[in-house]
């Protein structure tokens, strides 16, 4: 509750110094590649430095990215501690300081992976990339109106991820365990965030289809095992015996949710969750989760780098690529009982192995806009 | 503190001699009084809008959820009784939560083997980071706001080292009987919790540190000239509240069977908002561990009921916040205060 708006007032704030700073930073960016001789007109590199620029190293999403990455580099026969890692620790600022940084180190000469932290901030990153005549592939955060074609081969692609569709999957592998008929209830993040959003949306894309299934309640928890064990059990005070299902819109939470009816004694409610983090596929394999979703950053990190990569060396030329190419939705990888012990053997006892010039391979189409834009 | 301070503590000690003598209840005694009327009144509202609030089950919902936040409240009150303020507990239950699962786990991952010493191990380490919070207030004379905050950092960042990102699980079932035994309705962690709120009142009340606090925190100057050592006591004052957060943190392990380097996310609004709504006095020298558990079982009875009483979600951070201040504005006595900062 507090973190709600805890949060949102520290978004708020740092959106709007991030803009103004961000937009002084793209503004100099300009000026500065010019000044220093950047040659722009250069057609691609030879040897290229290869940079991975995220939020930070202690969540396991991102420590997966690096891997992602770390695998990518020693696939081209490059020591694993070759990929440079810029780390922003959240700050916009940082993130756009580390790449003219980066930028300025090697002349332009260089690769770069990157998440821009917040949406406004792509546009600068990306145009002083540009200027310097280095290549760049984004995840995750860019405004709808910055586009890798508008910047011809040097801003080679975006890749997001829509938790719409696996969301509204999730909610139907629940209805149909729930037998089609009685009260769910949807345990979500934190209001603002568009993943929460998504999914809550995706549930309920999939009651339009199941009349005999309510939506009982729909309360955020956060994020937060804690706060989500909470809301759970003053479900069962308010709805009781009615709660068929539990809709979670991550993985954390969905624990909370399982340990908040453990407490009560209450088991065989199917409960849904997000992210396939180790722990919930564990779950998901004892029957005590229905199902997550997975995204694999792993794959995501090595291939943001590799599509950076190969466009700065000139093995494939971005401008002459269709748009789906260069902006596309990632895979999302529905886990159930019945395929959970596959996908652990897979993708978590082993690390598969992929091809990192399979750029688009595993991609989910091209990235679609709200009517308004 | 102020005059204003022990002025206030003085007129406390003249309440409680009238309530003694039972004469017509005073304004002092009300005032004593209104953070459990404030309760006694919530629950009678929430149960009129949804009866099934009234019920042995969510009551035993609402102590669960109220079990951890309890320990970190009657900690805090320690503090914000002398007067100071402590902002670590976040950090100080990331640690003990993660080291309790790291030495649970690596010494056999069962009550019934020699991983109890977990336990201990985490009380102690509690007081230890308890003591270094203190030093690093009393030594470095940093103010105990911003002191407490930066080691409060210091605990997270420990955490996500110790854990690297990742979660540990405890599955015991011994340990989780914590949560899944229960005893005439209400989990086994909820008697451990009114144990150690027992023990934190006779230290309160029957221990010369517990005076101490009440001492520093009605007069600081006073006390000092009267002889007594107010650093040190305020170093005993942060080190008996790490204990209380490491209690805090098993609690919040054994109720999730998660330790994470977010395992204390969350614990400083509740706690503080918690203490000063049951009536303990920002500015020290008023209140104790009661209030706190009165103070705990509002906020908890707030959100609980938000949600048993269907009230839209953009709505309740709003309300809890309108009834905090309004909590706030029936227990505690402002009139005598001359100056809030």
């Amino acid at each position: 509750m507090s973190t709600f708006i805890r949060d949102f007032i520290e978004r708020e704030k740092m959106n709007r110094r991030n803009f103004l700073l961000a937009s002084a930073a793209g503004m100099g960016s300009l000026v500065i590649p010019s000044a220093f001789g950047f040659d722009r007109a250069r057609a691609q590199l030879v040897d290229p430095q290869i940079a991975w620029s995220y939020r930070d190293r202690a969540s396991p999403y991102w420590l997966a990215i690096v891997s992602g990455g770390e695998t990518f580099v020693e696939s081209i026969g490059r020591p694993r501690d070759s990929l440079v890692n810029l780390i922003n620790e959240g700050s916009s600022e940082k993130s756009l300081a580390d790449i003219v940084s980066f930028l300025q180190a090697t002349g332009g000469n260089c690769a770069i992976a990157c998440d821009a932290n917040d949406s406004p901030n792509a546009r600068p990153i990306v145009e002083a990339v540009a200027a310097a005549g280095a290549y760049i592939s984004t995840i995750w955060n860019k405004t709808d109106d910055l586009h890798p074609w508008d910047f011809g081969d040097n801003y080679v692609s975006h890749m997001t991820w829509s938790d719409l569709k696996p969301s509204e999957d999730l909610a139907r592998a629940l209805f149909d365990a729930m037998g089609g008929e009685g009260g769910v209830v949807h345990i979500g993040g934190i209001p603002a965030n568009n993943p929460a959003i998504e999914r809550l949306q995706g549930l309920r894309n999939a009651l339009v289809d199941y009349p005999n299934i309510e939506l009982l309640d729909a309360q955020p928890g956060d994020w937060d095992t804690q706060k989500a064990a909470d809301v759970m059990s003053q479900f069962l005070t308010r709805y009781g015996d009615q709660i068929k299902g539990v809709h979670c819109a991550n993985d954390v939470m969905a624990y909370g949710a399982l340990e908040a009816m453990r407490a009560e004694g209450i088991s065989g409610i199917p409960v849904t969750a997000y992210d396939g983090n180790p722990e919930a596929v564990d779950l998901v394999m004892k029957g005590d989760l229905l199902g997550t979703c997975f995204t694999n950053p792993h794959w995501g990190g090595g291939i943001t780098a590799a599509l950076a990569y190969h466009a700065a060396i000139g093995t494939f030329k971005p401008s002459e690529e269709p748009p789906e190419h260069r902006e596309f939705y990632g895979p999302t990888i529905l886990i159930t009982q019945a395929d959970a012990e596959n996908f652990k053997k897979e993708f978590i006892d082993a690390t598969p192995t992929y091809d990192w010039t399979d750029f688009w391979g595993p991609t989910n189409g091209q990235i679609q806009y709200p009517a308004s834009n | 503190m102020s005059t204003s301070a022990s002025d206030t503590a003085a007129q406390g000690r003249v309440a409680m001699q009238q309530t003694r003598a039972f004469r017509r209840p005073s304004r002092e005694t009300l005032i004593r009084w209104a953070p459990l009327l404030v309760l006694i009144a919530l629950v009678v509202v929430f149960t009129a809008i949804n009866p099934a609030f009234l019920s042995l089950r969510n009551f035993g919902r609402i102590a669960i959820a109220s079990t951890p936040a309890l320990m970190v409240a009657i900690g805090v009150t320690f503090i914000i009784v002398m007067g100071s303020i402590d902002l670590s507990m976040e950090g100080t239950i990331a640690v003990c939560a993660c080291v309790f699962a790291y030495f649970f786990l690596s010494w056999g991952g069962t009550l019934l083997s020699t991983a109890w010493v977990a336990i201990p191990l985490t009380l102690l380490l509690g007081a230890v980071l308890g003591l270094l919070n203190g030093l690093v207030h009393v030594l470095l004379r940093i103010p105990s706001f911003m002191a407490s905050l930066a080691m409060g950092f210091v605990g997270i960042g420990l955490a996500i080292l110790i854990t690297r990102g990742e979660k540990f699980l405890i599955e015991d079932e011994v340990f989780r009987g914590l949560v899944t035994y229960r005893v005439l309705g209400f989990p086994i962690m909820v008697y451990l919790a009114l144990a150690a709120l027992v023990v934190a009142w006779f230290i309160q009340s029957y221990t010369r540190l517990g005076r101490n606090f009440y001492a520093v925190g009605g007069g600081e100057e006073l006390a000092h000239a009267s002889g007594l050592d107010v650093r040190r006591v305020r170093v005993m004052g942060f080190m008996l509240a790490g204990v209380f957060y490491a209690l805090a943190a098993l609690f919040a392990v054994g109720r999730l069977g998660v330790a994470e380097s977010v395992s204390g996310a969350n614990f400083m609004f509740v706690s503080i908002t918690s203490v000063v709504v049951g009536g303990v006095a920002l500015w020290g020298g008023i209140g104790g561990v009661w209030n706190a558990l009165v103070g705990v079982l509002i906020v908890n009875v707030i959100n609980n009921g938000m949600v048993v009483i269907g009230l839209p979600d953009f709505l309740q951070d709003g309300v809890l916040g309108f009834l905090v201040i309004v909590a706030v504005v029936l227990s505690t006595d402002r009139r005598s205060v001359s100056f809030v900062k």
